[in-house]
């Protein structure tokens, strides 16, 4: 790009090793977000973060309204579940999530002529945010607030956010960065929300920061969004928020290559950003943070893109949580001919799934629909010992050693070369001349040091 | 000459070293020497030699040791039947107990034209692998058909039939491998108190309708075996049965199940 160049901060705004896969916004980067009609019924799966699951608060038949609390988060590493629809709760059904997990789930008929996604992204991309007064509301607070929206990391882990901005002793986290890389190709949730929705962006910012009361906050775009870019710096001048455009190059976006590339800290093994002081939320969950402070709504709706060559008419949709994938797919013009897969989430990190029922959550940041070339693969070949994975390992793991680790079952030669480092960004099974499904084997070489330290 | 003298200091030096340390050796035989009961030796060798751990102790060894100084069983090798456990008691001077054959039973009766949502699957071909990811078939708990049991099979007698892992009865020794490699957890032992018994083929805990969607040899909940047989007994939407309590008393009753079944989901295995 060269349009912007990365400086000001300790970092080269880049990291070692990763790669640079055709990133594939084109499809839907350039369309405006539209509202999702509100569809008939939603399902909502108790467990859409990482943690615990929610329990249900409603029961059968009963009539709940738009934000009202479903499901409450009983443990501290679980989140609170609201009902994006007015309606009428219906029995209990079970759902199986593309990440495998097989979850009960609760159902509300939505009640005819309602479209709270209408009213709920007016407020969103409104213009009024305020950027200043910011400090009359309590560190305390905005934290008690994110908790009871549900608030989860809409980039995909889902990991609750009020966990997230608890102060903690023990760490001092002095940076606030706010990750709007999107270095996954194909979705565009993030960028069409940088340019809509600016405004909740950087008031959301404002609040996360005092909320764990950041010195410094930090908004990370790649350099593939100049027009994202652009307004973000304008709307921050008058801000102490600062922008940092780095590199494109995947998986940018992951939290541990953006502190390296942003601030030139290593996290340490096993630790997380916020053992070098530094919190990191998605842009998605900073708006998300915006819309419960600010306007007092919950979350219950979001950015997703649905896109790839398989889509008719892809599209950016500000969608209710729980709307099943099949509806978007319909809304979107159905599919094409040579569609073979559908993702939810991006082709790197994303897994596809059959069932047309399976509904959104709070983690689904896109649907990709992947065509038979995109997807057709040669048959696996032996390991020639390239060193291509290597090279590619953003985590300097050694990935053929972990799978063959993990299809002998040695789980202890596993542990020795630190698979659980690993966070499955498939950097080394995009590369692999002999296409190894090197990630599933380290998924599944997981499970076994998990069942090994039983 | 020289050479003579030099291969005498060498040859005697050599000499006086190998009684020294034979000695040393003699002395060190005596000093540390470890009381091994005779039995731990006899029974080993009585014992087939498979390690396969059926007994529920680390190989064969392991279980001399166990059966001798912890009095434990002599009836608990798979391998060996009746005819090991005699041996093992002649040595011992112990009486066999009664001892029920113990088998593996595959919960699921779906094989691959019963599955829907069946997917074309083009990852890791394993079980373990293929657990972890959604959509494979629409049935989360059934066969995945990838055979990672039948690796775990050291007497070749579970296989991949039709997409369904089929124990062969005639050759399993009840060792118990299967049981640990199924990452479904649908593989478990039971008790074989006649050559058949009944068993239901299902580990769906769906409620009724999810599963018909899923599998159309699933146990759907509707409880009509409960009613004709007492060994059957529900476990939320999952009809159990207890093998434990089959005798061949009760086999009209599972007959009766088995022709009540709506799904054909009950039916005798075994030789």
């Amino acid at each position: 790009m060269g349009l912007f160049r990365f400086k000001g901060f300790p970092g080269k705004g880049t990291f070692p090793h990763g790669i640079h896969p055709p990133d594939n916004k084109f499809f839907s980067a350039d369309k405006a977000i539209e509202v999702f009609p509100t569809p008939a019924k939603v399902l909502l799966p108790l467990l859409q973060n990482i943690g615990a699951p929610c329990e249900p608060v409603v029961k059968s038949k009963q009539q709940v309204a738009v934000g009202e609390l479903v499901g409450k988060g009983k443990a501290f590493v679980s989140a609170a579940l609201h009902s994006p629809v007015a309606g009428k709760v219906k029995k209990p059904a079970m759902v199986t999530l593309p990440n495998g997990r097989h979850m009960q789930a609760i159902q509300i008929a939505a009640d005819e002529d309602q479209n709270p996604g209408e009213v709920l992204w007016e407020k969103l991309s409104a213009k009024d945010w305020p950027t200043d007064c910011i400090s009359i509301y309590d560190p305390a607070t905005i934290s008690k607030v994110i908790h009871d929206a549900g608030i989860v990391g809409l980039g995909g882990a889902a990991f609750p956010t009020h966990v997230k901005v608890m102060p903690d002793e023990n760490k001092m986290i002095d940076t606030l960065m706010i990750n709007g890389c999107e270095c996954e190709p194909f979705l565009t949730p993030d960028y069409r929300l940088m340019m809509e929705a600016p405004g909740a962006i950087v008031t959301g910012a404002l609040l996360a920061g005092r909320a764990i009361s950041a010195k410094e906050i930090i908004i990370c775009v790649e350099d593939n969004k100049p027009l994202a870019i652009e307004r973000l710096r304008r709307i921050t001048a008058q801000t102490v928020i600062r922008v940092a455009v780095v590199q494109t190059k995947y998986p940018q976006g992951s939290e541990k290559q953006l502190v390296k590339s942003v601030l030139d800290l290593d996290v340490p093994l096993g630790g997380l950003p916020s053992d070098v002081g530094v919190a990191m939320s998605n842009v998605g969950t900073i708006a998300a943070i915006g819309m419960a402070v600010i306007k007092e709504e919950p979350l219950t709706h979001r950015v997703i893109s649905v896109s790839g060559g398989g889509i008719a008419n892809p599209k950016n949709l500000f969608v209710p949580i729980g709307v099943s994938v099949g509806e978007l797919i319909d809304y979107c013009g159905g599919l094409t001919k040579d569609a073979a897969r559908v993702v939810s989430g991006g082709p790197m990190m994303g897994f596809s799934f059959s069932d047309m029922d399976t509904p959104v959550t709070k983690g689904t940041s896109g649907i990709t629909v992947l065509t038979h070339e995109d997807v057709d693969r040669e048959n696996e070949t032996s390991c020639v010992r390239c060193g291509r994975c290597v090279d590619a390992c953003p985590m300097n793991l050694v990935p053929t050693k972990l799978a063959m680790a993990s299809r002998y079952k040695n789980p202890a030669l596993a542990v020795k070369y630190n698979i659980n480092a690993c966070f499955e960004c498939g950097s080394c099974t995009y590369v692999c001349p002999a296409n190894i499904k090197l990630v599933q084997l380290i998924r599944t070489g997981k499970q076994q040091v998990a069942a090994m330290n039983k | 000459m020289i050479g003579i003298v030099t291969i005498g200091i060498a040859a005697g030096t050599m000499l006086v070293m190998a009684v020294v340390m034979s000695y040393i050796l003699g002395w060190a035989n005596k000093k540390f020497h470890v009381e091994v009961d005779p039995r731990v030796e006899a029974v080993t060798e009585a014992l087939p030699g498979a390690n396969c751990g059926g007994c529920g102790f680390i190989g064969c060894s392991d279980y001399a040791v166990a059966i001798v100084a912890n009095n434990a069983p002599v009836n608990k090798c798979p391998v060996g039947g009746e005819g090991c456990a005699a041996e093992v008691a002649t040595i011992m001077g112990v009486e066999v107990g009664d001892s029920v054959p113990s088998r593996p039973v595959v919960h699921c009766a779906g094989h691959t034209a019963d599955k829907a949502g069946k997917s074309q699957y083009r990852g890791e071909p394993r079980c373990a692998a293929a657990h972890l990811v959604a959509g494979i078939q629409d049935c989360t708990f059934g066969c995945l058909g990838f055979g990672d049991c039948v690796v775990a099979c050291n007497y070749d007698a579970i296989h991949v039939n039709d997409g369904l892992a089929t124990v062969d009865y005639d050759k399993c020794v009840g060792c118990g491998a299967c049981v640990k490699a199924c990452p479904r957890m649908i593989i478990s032992m039971a008790d074989f108190n006649e050559d058949k018994v009944p068993a239901i083929l299902c580990s769906n805990k769906d409620k009724g309708k999810d599963v018909t969607g899923a599998c159309t040899v699933g146990c759907m909940g509707c409880k009509a075996c409960t009613k004709v047989s007492d060994i059957i007994t529900m476990q939320g939407d999952l009809a159990v049965l207890d093998a434990s309590a089959y005798t061949y008393e009760k086999v009209e009753g599972a007959e009766k199940a088995i022709e009540k079944c709506p799904r054909n989901t009950i039916a005798f295995i075994g030789k």
